[in-house]
């Protein structure tokens, strides 16, 4: 336990904690910070429209490719939970995961074969003769929504998919025995029994999706500006630090508020 | 071994889950421990096994006390609900396994083995892992598993709730050949009066973390010492009311009645078993009785139940022997007489 | 069949096939003869494999990867295994809050935990020498935080679903706290521990944000390698390393396949 403890606390929260630091003080060219106590950075991060606006962007992507996901997630996962056969269900979880276990580098190359201007569905609706000329796919905030789906999918249909199971079939066959319909068993019995489940879904899509990093760059490019990449420019390559630092923090408290936030009014609506 | 508990106190934050237990556990006895689910059977057996680690009292086997003696030291058998085999070891390692962290030799562990499952029977099965074994034969494996270390005591903790109905009956039997014929000092803790009546020698009966009664199932069937123990072994009928002197009683309706054995004045409950009154037309002189209207006749097979209502709506209820007939109909004025001899007293 | 059972089928069938695309479409892209990607191909060839090898920085960051990912398994498995069983049957006070600060790696972004890391790596440099930031040692941590909360997971799953009714019989039999811990706990909850493995390595092997600020020159990783040549270039090769890639992680998967329930370890 306490090596595991130590490890945490030196390597996560030590360095938390340190560019906590960093975001109070103020960039300097020469001697990169100044060592004062200074709210300059997150004053910078609101008043400058630049920054605010990546910020919502980025949140207003996150929570499009979250809606998404979970629209075209949860049939799935009712699909696999309910699957007639152990061998069928464990095909569909293992066709679910794999491409999650893939990595997100592997996953982004993928869908820039997909949607390059020589791509897929340039070459075939150019042999269709739909277009006579490459559209523009990739590189646009569209692709960043359909790459980060195909990322975040899989989440969310394993954790639906687990809620689900916790649902017995007996009260769906209660509210048929009643008289309702399939879809209407659904939307009455299903839906509200496994709001926890796309609370939970939802919340980890969003997460995920706000500190996106090689999405936003490969299928978005230069010119689409997502918080992820924003902080890695700003340390790694730009070089201010308190800057830099207090982008993260804000990235990662905007998004835990907003998660929670969110979950907990949720909950308490439907709970 | 005797086993001997005293005054064994426990508690989890607020909970009382033992509260002043004693018991005495004779050499080669086979004890129950009988009581609803969450009453502190389980965490007294726990606390016998070091399980447990008590607020308070002692625990000796034989003259040894074992209070602060850890688990692994105590020389105790367990069967624990659901068996708990190692899923990972054959049937043979499986019993092996106390001996081996015992750092017994090879021959001594392979005849010591062998007499084990010969004992229970599974001699054939020795390769086996659990999952590949029945419900009746996964517990023989605890059981003999169990027993190789030689323990000074066995404690079996509701070692029939995994079993179906019909293996239940056969196993209880086969348990208790098995417990008698090695003559280990033995508990067991059921939810199950049934159980506990049809094997133990003595039960003792747990509700709230208190002993309320210990004795042989005839004891406590007969002479309940208190209103749970009355209705908890067995159905019961109770009439509440107060005890006006010597033997005498009357009930809330103002009826007076009689009763066996001793019980001083103030509120209580007179309590009659349901096969021990029988319906007539008209009350008899001797003994007592109660007026009372048939509600429902409900037919068992080889006996009838009554439900009926006596003055004041209390519930009453009687079983005959189908082979006397129907003695009445739904909604009939009858009555109901029984004998003092049958009639008892438990607090109010 | 219904046509509402027809359309909910459809769609489900739809969106597996859109998870599996980006699977399909790199495997296949791997193997197109021309020298830009282009559709339709107009032949096939296995002569990407051979360029990606040569190209040092697939070659590299294939051997880092495998490298750090191994390191960070067995380091996470060797902390993490006594910290789940700690969690999972002593009780004591502020279990419930060590649980999650363990788990937090998973629940702070890792571009956020890549830049903390980084800076901090920088700050202990100055402050003592040690240079950590672009070493072996210095991405092994990194990834072993980020591997720990999977072995913490699927290590307490397998101990919290087999309970402690076994470790208890030990107990009993004779077996003091290091024979039940070697004979029964550990076997026992086996299939957890290689599933822990498993993820744990997925998790490291695909590791990308972290370790983004935390390599050297010519000492990324593969799944950084990537991302450098993506960002210039998209052709065969890039298909043909990432199939190598899927390759691997099927591979750890089907090893593992009797032991592990992909559904549960999510």
């Amino acid at each position: 336990m306490f090596p595991a403890l130590l490890l945490v606390a030196v390597f996560l929260l030590a360095p938390l904690g340190l560019i906590l630091r960093f975001s109070l003080d103020v960039y300097d060219p020469s001697t990169l910070m100044k060592g004062v106590f200074a709210l300059d950075n997150y004053v910078k991060l609101l008043k400058d429209d630049f920054y605010t606006g990546v910020l919502i962007f980025t949140a207003q992507i996150a929570a499009m490719s979250t809606a998404i996901c979970l629209v075209l997630g949860y049939p799935v996962a009712y699909f696999i939970s309910r699957s007639p056969s152990e061998k069928l269900r464990s095909i569909l979880i293992i066709l679910t995961v794999l491409p999650l276990l893939m990595g997100n580098a592997v996953r982004s190359a993928a869908w820039m074969v997909v949607m390059g201007s020589n791509g897929m569905i340039n070459g075939l609706l150019l042999a269709l003769g739909v277009i006579s000329e490459p559209i523009k796919i990739l590189y646009t905030p569209t692709a960043v929504v359909v790459g980060l789906v195909s990322v975040l999918m899989p989440f969310a249909i394993i954790t639906l998919q687990s809620v689900l199971d916790s649902i017995p079939v007996s009260l769906e066959e209660a509210g048929r025995s009643l008289g309702y319909s399939p879809l209407r068993t659904m939307v009455a019995v299903v839906m509200p029994l496994s709001i926890p489940g796309i609370v939970a879904a939802g919340a980890i899509c969003f997460c995920l999706a706000m500190n996106a990093y090689a999405t936003p760059v490969l299928i978005g490019g230069p010119s689409v500006h997502m918080m992820g990449p924003l902080v890695f420019q700003q340390i790694s390559k730009v070089g201010n630090w308190p800057f830099g630092s207090a982008l993260a923090w804000v990235l990662m408290t905007v998004t835990l508020v907003m998660t929670i936030v969110s979950a907990t009014y949720l909950n308490r609506k439907y709970f | 071994m005797a086993v001997t508990l005293k005054n064994l106190i426990k508690t989890f934050g607020e909970l009382r889950a033992v509260d002043d237990v004693s018991i005495s556990i004779q050499d080669g006895e086979l004890l129950a421990l009988l009581g609803p689910s969450g009453c502190g059977k389980t965490t007294t057996l726990r606390a016998v096994a070091g399980f447990v680690e008590l607020d308070s009292g002692t625990v000796h086997f034989g003259d040894r006390d074992v209070t602060r003696v850890p688990v692994h030291k105590r020389q105790v058998g367990m069967v624990f609900q659901g068996y708990a085999l190692f899923p990972h070891l054959t049937v043979a390692q499986n019993v092996e396994f106390g001996l081996k962290v015992r750092g017994w030799e090879r021959p001594k562990v392979r005849e010591r083995v062998a007499e084990m499952l010969d004992w229970v029977q599974l001699g054939a099965l020795s390769e086996r892992r659990p999952r590949q074994l029945s419900g009746g034969q996964q517990q023989r494996v605890a059981l003999a598993r169990a027993m190789a270390i030689r323990p000074d005591v066995l404690l079996l903790d509701e070692p029939f709730s995994a079993l179906d109905a019909k293996l239940r009956l056969q196993m209880r039997t086969e348990i208790r050949e098995l417990q008698r014929s090695a003559n280990i000092t033995s508990v067991f803790v059921t939810h199950d009066q049934d159980e506990a009546m049809a094997i133990a020698d003595r039960i003792g009966v747990i509700n709230h973390g208190r002993l309320e009664q210990i004795g042989s199932a005839e004891d406590l069937y007969q002479r309940p010492v208190s209103r749970f123990v009355a209705g908890f072994i067995g159905k019961c009928n109770f009439l509440e009311g107060k005890v006006t002197g010597s033997n005498r009683f009357e009930t809330a309706a103002g009826q007076a009645l009689q009763f066996s054995g001793d019980h001083g004045v103030g509120a209580a409950a007179l309590c009659f078993r349901p096969e021990h009154a029988r319906l007539a037309a008209t009350g008899s002189a001797a003994g007592n009785s109660v007026a009372v209207t048939v509600k429902l006749v409900t037919y068992l097979g080889p006996s009838t139940e009554y439900e009926l209502e006596a003055d004041g709506g209390v519930k009453l209820l009687v079983t005959a022997a189908s082979i006397e007939g129907r003695a009445a109909r739904n909604g009939e004025r009858m009555a109901l007489a029984w004998r003092t001899e049958d009639s008892f007293v438990v607090a109010g | 069949m219904r046509p509402g059972r027809a359309i909910y089928l459809s769609y489900v069938i739809a969106a597996l096939m859109f998870l599996a695309a980006p699977l399909v479409v790199i495997v296949w892209a791997s193997f197109f003869a021309d020298k830009t990607l282009s559709f339709p191909p107009s032949g096939y060839t296995l002569h990407w494999y051979a360029r990606a090898w040569e190209l040092e920085d697939f070659a590299r960051g294939f051997v880092i990867s495998l490298q750090v990912a191994v390191c960070a398994t067995f380091t996470s498995l060797a902390i993490g295994v006594p910290a789940s069983l700690a969690i999972e049957r002593f009780r004591f006070p502020g279990r419930e809050p060590l649980r999650h600060i363990l788990l937090a790696p998973m629940y702070v972004p890792a571009i956020v935990a890549g830049a903390a890391v980084y800076l901090y790596y920088v700050q202990v440099e100055i402050s003592t020498g040690l240079q950590l930031a672009a070493t072996f040692p210095g991405l092994l941590a990194a990834h072993t935080l980020v591997a720990l909360p999977w072995t913490l997971r699927l290590v307490s799953a397998s101990l919290a679903s087999t309970g402690s009714n076994a470790e208890e019989a030990a107990r009993s039999l004779g077996a003091n706290a290091f024979q039940t811990f070697f004979y029964v706990t550990l076997p026992v909850i086996r299939p957890g521990i290689i599933a822990a493995a498993l993820f744990s390595f997925i998790a490291s092997f695909t590791e990308l944000e972290l370790s983004l600020f935390l390599v050297g020159p010519g000492k990324t990783t593969l799944p950084i390698a990537i991302v450098n040549y993506l960002e210039w270039n998209l052709d065969s090769t890039i298909a043909a390393v990432a199939t190598v890639q899927i390759l691997i992680i099927g591979a750890a998967l089907l090893a593992s396949d009797r032991f592990v329930n992909l559904g549960k370890a999510f």
